[in-house]
């Protein structure tokens, strides 16, 4: 129990140090280190809770390919962030209440773990044995994913599917144009 | 392309191993975790990793652009595929017992199935963003 506080403690204080550390930063290379670090920790934080699915995407996705997308979409992007020249109170102001009112509303959730939980108690018992029993596949995450999840991860897989194909026709959006007027041109020499 | 020979000769000892590894999430993901999302970011990695070493016209020639698009469409219509297909053999949509002799290993080639094409869009969604924000500098070049 003290080995697990303090583990969980060591990772918070990482995690609040690369926060401040980031609020600090104004140069966006740090900026995009520090948040693939902050993902890297938040991975280990997924592991204490014994979500090892959860941990490892957040370990490829977050802290390894939004990274490397971020380091390639830097290079268009001003070197430095610049100041802000507006006040900041309201947005602490804002940030502190918002803080407040989530870690009040936190005293009133079951304790991490605990069996009569609501969560626990809903459809998850029917899954546990489900898994088992009619998919045969020892592991819960992909059968609830796959199986019982399915159209939810239909709808996952056509959204990053969507995503991925509308930044391709903002980004390429420029080449077929130069294409088209070159072609019109040379068709128009070989008839002459 | 980068010169430094270290940086070269282990992003060739790497490639193969990182694509064993992805393959090996993929379908080891209904065992242990994993499965097709970061199969398929694990794969990119792969071909991203080479194209950032040896240059992004070297990873063209490696894995063709327009192979890639084809890819990206295929893994969701491997997905909505298979809820078709469930569907034609009477069931209901990405219902899969259906799919195999038994109701376990229908629900097994199912998800499988699903896994492969959640996998193939993710990967190639990625390299093809990667492709995208890298060549955009050199076509605002020209």
């Amino acid at each position: 129990m003290i080995s697990e506080l303090l583990i969980n403690a060591f990772l918070v204080t990482i995690m609040l140090s690369i926060s401040i550390a980031l609020i600090k930063t104004r140069t966006v290379i740090f900026t995009v280190i520090l948040t693939s670090a902050y993902s890297l920790v938040a991975a280990l934080m997924f592991i204490t809770l014994d979500a090892v699915d959860v941990a490892f995407t957040e370990a490829s996705v977050g802290a390894g390919i939004s990274t490397i997308l971020f380091l390639a979409a830097m290079a268009y992007l001003p070197k430095k962030e610049e100041e802000s020249i507006n006040s900041q109170f309201i947005p602490a102001l804002s940030c502190i209440i918002l803080g407040g009112i989530l870690i009040w509303c936190s005293y009133d959730l079951p304790e991490i773990g605990q069996l009569t939980a609501p969560i626990h108690q809903h459809i998850a018992p029917e899954y546990i044995r489900g898994s088992k029993e009619d998919i045969g596949i020892p592991n819960i995450v992909t059968s609830v994913l796959a199986s019982y999840r399915g159209y939810d991860t239909f709808g996952e897989t056509i959204v990053v599917f969507t995503a991925g194909v509308a930044v391709l026709m903002l980004l390429e959006n420029k080449n077929p144009v130069k294409k088209n007027k070159s072609q019109p041109k040379q068709k128009f020499k070989k008839n002459a | 392309m980068h010169k430094n020979p270290i940086l070269r000769i282990s992003t060739k000892i790497l490639f193969a191993p990182i694509i064993l590894f992805g393959l090996y999430v993929q379908f080891h993901g209904d065992f242990g975790p994993g499965g097709g999302f970061q199969a398929g970011v694990i794969v990119a990695s792969a071909f991203i990793l080479y194209s950032i070493v040896f240059g992004i016209e070297e990873g063209k020639k490696l894995f063709p652009s327009n192979i890639n698009l084809i890819l990206l469409a295929l893994g969701g219509i491997i997905y909505g595929g298979v809820g078709f297909v469930s569907m034609i053999l009477g069931d209901e949509f990405l219902s899969y017992n259906i799919l195999g002799s038994s109701p376990q290993s229908g629900q097994h080639i199912g998800i499988l199935l699903v896994e492969f094409g959640v996998g193939l869009t993710v990967s190639n969604v990625m390299i093809a963003l990667f492709n995208a924000f890298a060549s955009y500098n050199t076509i605002k070049e020209k």
